[in-house]
């Protein structure tokens, strides 16, 4: 679009033209960066089990239901909630770890699902990158065992499994965490939410109205 | 219903009435005032809990001060790198200096997809540059998804905050609207089942509608990607299941690097609805095969704001990060909500935003909506020292004003010059006093108080009472003083 080009041009030089007293030289701009101020807290001060207590009761806090297990119980455990939910069949990523297919449900393995098949399943299971304790947040970048973001937005109950060692304390740990910064995220804390009707909170709007969260002392 | 009673507001600085005239039916509508002050209330009350918690408060919105401040700076610099990366990941990036111009790319893009139908993530952007009415008059059907949208666009309401837009309006109200508008006449007015028919009413919409509009929290300049906050999953809906996304942003969204989000989500969230972070944000960068739209496009809006770039004082207002903590802690906008300022951006930040978008021709009473009580700046959580922005905006409002020639006998800066005369010279400024003081005596009742003056005073006294003068000056009774003490 060639009206736009030239609005490019024009853009940029208003606000050359705008910031020439201050706009630093292209070598000089990375230093300027890192010397920004960055005091705030960094790295947190809990220890293993206090970090994961943190995050348990920061994720009940958001409705989310949190039940913890050995490596060894792993199964067990999937097994009991996908029974306890009542649902039978589930959508699962493509390299869901195979010990966490547990018989007796029905698992849509997605390889490219159309969105009618995915709106179909009950439920789906995933794993995640990472979570962090502080904000009680679960964060996807959507590799081939968390899946990709259609599957964990259009079933209503979600099942996240998270291992002890993938938690850290605070956000900026996180970010120490992803040295190359992830081309898909999704930070999940809780369920979907609103408060749009006179700030009354109400689960569940247009994402899974259920986060269910086996976290794993490995 | 009592809110139908209210005049319809206008959010278009260029046709708004000055914001003293504007803002009379709210004043007068209890109703609306109760319902923007319990929300207000709501979220204070959780903010400032969660701000209290967080130990490193303070030098979290230094860092989120400076980076926005630095970005600001280079922002050619770093745009060219949004830009060019946007583009590397498969994105296309348009630029639009005006809302004219933005509004007429997104239809033709529309208009290249056959789109008729769009669906949308609440954006405020597009609130700015009036979006819907036009694609809508351009033959597309516009379907908001945030529930405040919906109940807004619904209810042919306007918005009057920029996290919850719909914060004026009550469940009973929500119900009266829903019910009309979707059929639904046994509706109760249970906000769980008001948020179910919502759920409803969309989900097929999402499923079927193949394009999508989107405004954007943050652009990444080191990779091209796009942040989006959210709560409700409707964003996700709208960034997931479409072909095709357009996201609309203001110029000065860019952060750097990524690593910036580690500041900004942390602050972010709890200035806007005072929770430790919100239930969903979403980044994405240009398009990924098999997950998500497969055509991405990124229109980058200035319509006006490299004009506000060029002042060294004005330049903050850029800064903003849309949380709305400077509304929530305002005093004049608990009193008066957000459809007085005349503009999708109300409150404080408003107040100096929507003048420089107008270029200082529209929107001029708004500097002087405020108190200078300094609240907004406090709770700022990257620093935008907004009272100093409001009165550098009134000092360029009255060096306008006092140049145009028909102001010159205008009975305030006639007032003004005369004062002026006056405290720069002792002896005509007792003279004066002695006069004032004759004279005050006319208005000023028994109870030792002006209840009203004529002209240009009467502008005060309107909305407050004087205190009269006192008999004696504190020079008279000094001189008085020492003469006893002989």
């Amino acid at each position: 679009m060639t009206a736009s080009v030239d609005s490019r041009e024009r853009i940029l030089d208003r606000i050359r033209s705008a910031t020439q007293s201050v706009a630093l030289e292209p070598a000089q701009l990375a230093s300027a960066y890192a010397a920004l101020p960055r005091t705030y807290i960094h790295s947190g001060a809990l220890s293993a089990a206090a970090r994961v207590e943190l995050l348990v009761e920061r994720l009940r806090e958001y409705d989310a239901e949190v039940v913890e297990c050995t490596p060894e119980q792993l199964p067990a455990s999937i097994a009991a909630q996908l029974a306890a939910s009542g649902k039978r069949t589930f959508v699962v990523p493509p390299e869901l770890p195979p010990a966490w297919h547990v018989p007796g449900f029905n698992f849509m393995i997605d390889r490219g699902l159309a969105h009618s098949e995915i709106e179909q399943a009950e439920g789906v299971v995933t794993a995640a990158f990472c979570a962090v304790a502080d904000s009680g947040t679960i964060v996807l970048h959507h590799s081939s065992a968390e899946g990709r973001r259609v599957i964990t937005l259009l079933p209503d109950w979600h099942l996240c499994i998270l291992y002890a060692s993938q938690v850290v304390e605070t956000f900026p740990e996180y970010f120490h965490r992803s040295p190359q910064p992830p081309e898909l995220v999704t930070w999940i804390s809780g369920p979907s939410a609103t408060a749009d009707i006179e700030m009354t909170r109400i689960k569940g709007v247009h994402g899974p109205r259920f986060l269910h969260v086996i976290l794993v002392h490995d | 219903m009592s809110h139908a009673a209210v005049d319809h507001p206008i959010l278009d600085p260029l046709l708004a009435p000055p914001f003293p005239k504007a803002v009379l039916p709210v004043l007068r509508n209890p109703q609306l005032r109760k319902n923007v002050a319990h929300a207000i209330d709501v979220i204070q009350t959780k903010r400032a809990r969660l701000v209290t918690e967080k130990s490193d408060w303070q030098q979290l919105r230094t860092a989120a001060s400076a980076v926005r401040a630095h970005v600001l700076e280079n922002l050619a610099a770093y745009l060219e790198q949004f830009e060019a990366r946007c583009t590397a990941a498969g994105g296309t990036v348009h630029w639009a200096a005006n809302a004219d111009e933005a509004r007429r790319i997104i239809l033709d893009i529309l208009r290249q997809e056959n789109a008729s139908e769009v669906i949308k993530i609440k954006t405020m952007t597009s609130a700015e540059i009036q979006l819907n009415p036009y694609l809508e008059s351009g033959g597309v059907s516009v379907f908001e998804t945030d529930l405040a949208e919906i109940i807004l666009q619904l209810g042919e309401e306007e918005p009057s905050h920029i996290v919850v837009p719909a914060l004026h309006i009550n469940r009973s109200q929500v119900r009266e609207i829903f019910a009309r508008r979707m059929g639904l006449h046994d509706l109760s007015d249970d906000p769980h089942a008001l948020t179910a028919a919502a759920r409803t009413y969309l989900r097929q919409k999402f499923l079927k509608i193949p394009t999508a509009i989107s405004g954007a929290n943050f652009l990444i300049a080191e990779t091209g990607g796009v942040a989006i906050v959210e709560s409700e999953g409707n964003g996700r809906m709208c960034l997931t299941l479409p072909q095709t996304m357009i996201t609309l942003a203001g110029i000065e969204k860019v952060l750097p690097r990524f690593q910036d989000l580690e500041v900004m989500l942390q602050v972010l969230a709890r200035s806007a609805t005072g929770e430790r972070m919100n239930p969903y944000t979403s980044l994405w960068t240009g398009v990924t095969p098999g997950d998500g739209p497969q055509r991405f496009h990124v229109v980058l809006l200035d319509n006006g704001r490299s004009a506000i770039l060029a002042k060294a004082k004005e330049r903050q207002t850029l800064k903003c990060i849309r949380c709305a903590a400077c509304m929530n802690a305002c005093p004049v906008y608990r009193q008066t909500g957000g459809h007085a300022y005349g503009s999708v951006y109300p409150g404080p930040i408003g107040a100096i935003l929507t003048p420089q978008l107008m270029q200082m021709q529209h929107a001029q009473s708004l500097p002087y909506a405020s108190s200078l009580c300094g609240a907004c700046f406090e709770v700022c959580p990257v620093k935008i020292n907004i009272p100093e922005v409001l009165l550098e905006l009134r000092s360029q409002v009255v060096n306008q004003e006092r140049r145009h020639l028909g102001r010159f006998f205008d009975p305030m800066y006639l007032g003004l010059r005369v004062a002026n005369l006056l405290f720069s010279n002792a002896w005509l400024f007792h003279v004066a006093q002695s006069l004032g003081r004759m004279g005050a005596s006319f208005f000023t009742r028994k109870d030792g108080w002006i209840h009203s003056l004529p002209s240009v005073g009467g502008k005060w006294t309107q909305t407050r009472d004087l205190r009269g003068l006192p008999g004696q000056t504190f020079h008279e009774w000094w001189a008085a003083r020492a003469k006893e003490a002989k």
